[in-house]
């Protein structure tokens, strides 16, 4: 599975990206991941419009077994089941091995 | 949407205004949340004329009225009511400082701009702190404020951020966003985003150097201050100072700020930049402050404030906002005056050449009503026959 992620606005303003492919990952942190996938229920999700002022914006596309599906969300408008795939991905943007 | 809100919504004024006084606490949020919408639409419909439905709801709602909830790690707002107004202190700093930064923010605005809340009308200011968990941001959403606690799910040695109550200026910011959406309600992109950022930053400044007693001359300019962790290489978020030399550390990269036109950035993130591209108004509002020197939010904040309130429209540029700030110095303070001098000068240091439209009047009020907050606007719209 290949992730890329960005995450733009809040108050910062400054564009973070990772992109990770979990075949290069440590087994258990790519079950990891992949179960956050799954928890958020990724590829049923849809798009939402920004809303608000200083939110975070996201983009998060994920490819898996020949599929490619994007999400493109903000705070407020993202499930909670899809946070800590969030966070977790704005963690591994602090890391040169997957910052882009 | 719960289904308490819908009940609200179909209940007229009066009622409302009841449960606003007599109701239990949480009866009392709702009520007074739906008046104010209910305001709103009464306020769109009639025009501007101040009738006595309106001023009925002011008189129950003027005046500092503060509420901080605790989201409790959730995103579910508002969340647990912690301190009203009245209240004591908790022992939650969180708590303590989303209320305190916003009674400073309420205070700036009322005290010097005679402005009664965000609203003019005394809206209660909402906040709400704990958001989610790892949440290095803060907003507002349309009605209320939010604030994350920063990276306090790391290991210290792992963490960027603190909370984001911990800057007054962030407090102010988020407010004024509030108010913004009830004045030029500038779009959320491109240069007329850049400005509704902008303006955040001035009067979340103006927030703090007046909490701190600060002249112009002896402020530090730095937008979020003591946010960034030791861990990070930085001074704050940004600078309106020197735009672009708050933080650069190898972990959180560069602070991306231009200070001048030349260094415009178009870019297709975060609205087109509008956190970006918002240092090039933040400095030139630096510089007329910094020239008038004394009090920043006496000279250079009243500009500002009369240009927010009465000059931009929704898709002022910054062109635009500095020919309003120009006429606003003249009607302020006279043709020639040393403030309209500094006006004109500090917009020029950033690249914008001010012209004198010659309008000294500020342009009519729009005629389509400002972004509406959310909440059961439809169900109180489609009952009035919109």
């Amino acid at each position: 599975m290949r992730i890329y992620f960005e995450r733009s606005g809040g108050f910062l303003g400054k564009p973070v990206t990772c992109t990770v492919d979990t075949e290069s990952l440590p087994a258990d942190e790519a079950a990891a991941l992949q179960e956050m996938v799954a928890a958020a229920s990724f590829f049923e999700l849809r798009e939402t419009a920004p809303q608000g002022r200083d939110q975070f914006q996201y983009k998060v596309v994920v490819e898996a077994a020949q599929v490619k599906y994007t999400v493109e969300t903000t705070d407020t408008a993202a499930p909670d089941s899809l946070q800590p795939l969030l966070r977790k991905l704005t963690l591994m943007t602090r890391s040169t091995k997957f910052s882009s | 949407m719960s289904h308490r809100h819908s009940i609200f919504c179909i209940l007229p004024p009066h009622i409302l205004q009841e449960i606003a006084r007599r109701g239990s606490l949480a009866q009392r949020d709702l009520a007074i949340r739906n008046l104010t919408i209910s305001a709103e639409v009464r306020g769109y419909r009639q025009g501007l004329a101040v009738t006595a439905a309106k001023l009925d709801v002011t008189d129950a709602l003027a005046g500092k009225e503060r509420i901080v909830y605790d989201a409790q790690n959730s995103s579910v707002l508002p969340g647990l009511r912690m301190r009203g107004e009245g209240d004591p202190p908790t022992d939650d700093p969180a708590v303590d400082e989303a209320f305190d930064g916003s009674g400073a923010t309420y205070d700036l605005y009322n005290e010097v701009y005679d402005r009664d809340s965000i609203d003019s009308r005394g809206l209660r200011l909402d906040s709400t702190v704990h958001y989610q968990r790892g949440y290095d941001n803060a907003f507002w959403n349309g009605r209320q404020m939010v604030y994350g606690d920063g990276d306090e799910d790391l290991p210290e040695a792992d963490r960027l951020f603190n909370r984001f109550t911990i800057a007054i200026d962030i407090i102010g910011h988020e407010l004024t966003h509030g108010v913004t959406q009830y004045e030029a309600n500038l779009v959320y992109n491109n240069q007329p985003g850049a400005l509704n950022e902008s303006i955040s930053d001035v009067f979340g400044i103006l927030v703090k150097q007046r909490s701190l007693g600060q002249s112009a001359r002896n402020a530090n300019w730095i937008v979020g201050e003591g946010l960034l962790t030791s861990n990070v290489n930085g001074v704050g978020l940004r600078s309106m100072k020197a735009p672009g030399t708050a933080y650069n550390d190898p972990v959180l990269g560069s602070d991306p700020q231009p200070g001048h036109m030349d260094d415009y950035k178009s870019v297709p993130y975060d609205n087109g930049g509008v956190h970006i591209n918002s240092g090039i108004p933040n400095r030139a509002f630096y510089l007329v402050a910094y020239e008038l020197d004394g009090l920043a939010w006496e000279k250079a904040g009243r500009i500002w404030y009369d240009t927010l309130t009465n000059r931009l429209t929704a898709t002022s540029n910054f062109q635009a906002a500095a020919n309003a700030t120009f006429a606003a110095a003249k009607q302020l303070f006279g043709q020639g005056s040393l403030e309209q001098q500094a006006v004109q000068m500090g917009w020029s240091e950033v690249g914008i050449l001010v012209e004198d439209t010659g309008n000294d009047n500020p342009p009519p009020p729009p005629e389509e009503p400002p972004e509406e907050p959310q909440g059961c606007l439809p169900t109180v719209k489609s009952l009035l026959g919109f």
